[in-house]
């Protein structure tokens, strides 16, 4: 059996930290659409968003190092000012799990966002908060389940993200996230020492998924 | 009706013509080389020869399975060491048609690279890719290089494995590494995009060999036997060296079950 205590905190190192940063910038984003009716672009923008939720992860995979990597669009400047390249790295691996996250961030936190009613805001506002007051003190509080139910959705997909992480942070034997630990048992035709990794990734999904059905039934009540 | 009847008497003649095609089973790594040489065996000898390509391991499994095949060129001892001791093998015929060797790529563009198999041991390795080492061959060779030098812990933490030798090069291709392990005819095909910079030392891996056997089941093995030397001709020579092969005679003699 493949040993999978290193690999599940490598993945839940990566989850948590894409998670964090899913959340930071998909908050004030889903908030600042949910209040802005239209103006140009804007679907463009929100099908960016929400690209990576039907694209193969291997797009996401391609573009990250068409445009990072050593040779990549941006990336060559950096490669060649500091000799770094965000390939192989955690922080590749980091980005690979945003990209898929923040669309299952995204979606439940506009929406949480949308029931909030706007009078609340004004009142606060009225009150003397700046914006910043506002949205920190009324507006997420009222959102929270909505923005919960998107977090768990996020961690769960960052922490099970592998086509984009397989191109991006590759298959380093000493650092492996339990997807492509998986795969690599696959390549190597031992596919049933893959179980405790299987069965680890299944329990963890499980319960994530149950929280976060907890998480939005209890919204409606 | 008569035209009927001639056509299948063409298709019947066409096949007598056939008779003295020698059908050939080929690894795919050997893909250009052999055409190449395959083209000048008609000019030359007026036989015909047809290819097939596969994985080695495919290849075995369709001679096991009584494919019509004359040749087989195999990139590895196993499969012909199978088909021996299967007896589905003229063992008699049995000879190295090619060799290759493993090199350390890096990228074309690359400063301070390290410049032999021992340097990687420096620090200014940040990475190294390799073929994994269970399943690619060439990944099985690199571990017998990096053992045999002391340096499989010493690079464990850097090491990134590609699922075939291709993906290796892209690794290298790419900048993403300091340095990859592939075949020599691999890193040929990458043209000037990658720089060789040193090649394993013959005794720190086993021999990299193309065996090629006659196929018992044959029914013209005499067909096939010529096929056979002619690529060990100064022709083939030629071909095979230009791809970054060895020619089979010049691959030191290596154990024969």
């Amino acid at each position: 059996m493949t040993p999978i205590w290193s690999p599940l905190w490598l993945s839940l190192r990566i989850a948590t930290v894409a998670t964090t940063l899913t959340v930071a910038i998909g908050m004030p984003l889903a908030f600042w659409m949910s209040r802005r009716r239209q103006f140009a672009g804007r679907s463009l923008v929100e099908g960016v968003i929400m690209m990576p939720l039907v694209l193969p992860p291997t797009v996401v995979g391609y573009f990250i190092i068409m445009a990072l990597g050593a040779r990549g669009w941006g990336g060559q400047w950096l490669f060649k000012l500091t000799g770094y390249s965000i390939i192989f790295r955690f922080e590749g691996a980091v980005l690979a799990a945003v990209v898929v996250a923040l669309p299952m961030f995204y979606m439940p936190a506009k929406a949480a966002f949308a029931t909030v009613e706007r009078e609340l805001e004004d009142m606060a506002r009225s009150l003397g908060a700046n914006r910043l007051q506002m949205f920190w003190h009324v507006s997420i509080p009222l959102a929270r389940r909505g923005l919960l139910s998107g977090l768990l959705l996020a961690f769960a997909r960052a922490l099970g993200e592998f086509g984009a992480t397989i191109m991006v942070f590759g298959w380093q034997p000493k650092q492996i996230t339990l997807p492509i630990s998986i795969y690599a048992d696959f390549e190597q035709n031992q596919l049933a020492s893959a179980t405790a990794a299987v069965v680890a990734l299944s329990v963890v999904s499980l319960a994530l998924i149950m929280a976060y059905n907890a998480s939005s039934a209890s919204r409606q009540d | 009706m008569r035209r009927f009847f001639a056509f299948v008497l063409i298709l019947l003649a066409s096949t007598a013509a056939r008779a003295t095609t020698v059908r050939v089973a080929v690894a795919i790594s050997l893909k250009e080389a052999v055409t190449e040489i395959g083209k000048s065996f008609e000019s030359d000898s007026g036989d015909k020869v047809e290819f097939t390509f596969g994985s080695s391991g495919q290849l075995q499994g369709q001679i096991k399975n009584g494919a019509e095949l004359d040749l087989f060129i195999s990139a590895a001892n196993k499969q012909v060491d199978e088909l021996t001791h299967d007896e589905l093998v003229a063992a008699e015929t049995r000879r190295v048609v090619a060799g290759n060797s493993l090199v350390l790529v890096v990228p074309a563009d690359a400063k301070d690279a390290p410049s032999s198999f021992e340097a990687l041991a420096d620090p200014s390795v940040k990475r190294l890719a390799t073929g994994e080492p269970k399943t690619v061959p060439a990944g099985q060779y690199t571990a017998q290089v990096l053992k045999k030098l002391g340096l499989t812990d010493k690079l464990a933490d850097r090491l990134v494995y590609g699922a075939n030798v291709r993906q290796v090069l892209g690794y290298v291709e790419r900048g993403e590494v300091t340095a990859g392990i592939v075949y020599l005819t691999d890193a040929k095909e990458s043209g000037d995009k990658v720089k060789v910079v040193a090649t394993a030392a013959p005794d720190t891996h086993d021999p990299i060999v193309y065996p090629a056997v006659v196929i018992k089941a044959s029914k013209q093995p005499d067909a096939a036997k010529r096929f056979l030397d002619y690529l060990g001709s100064e022709k083939a020579r030629d071909v095979l060296t230009a791809k970054g092969f060895s020619a089979g005679a010049d691959v030191p003699a290596d154990k024969k079950p």
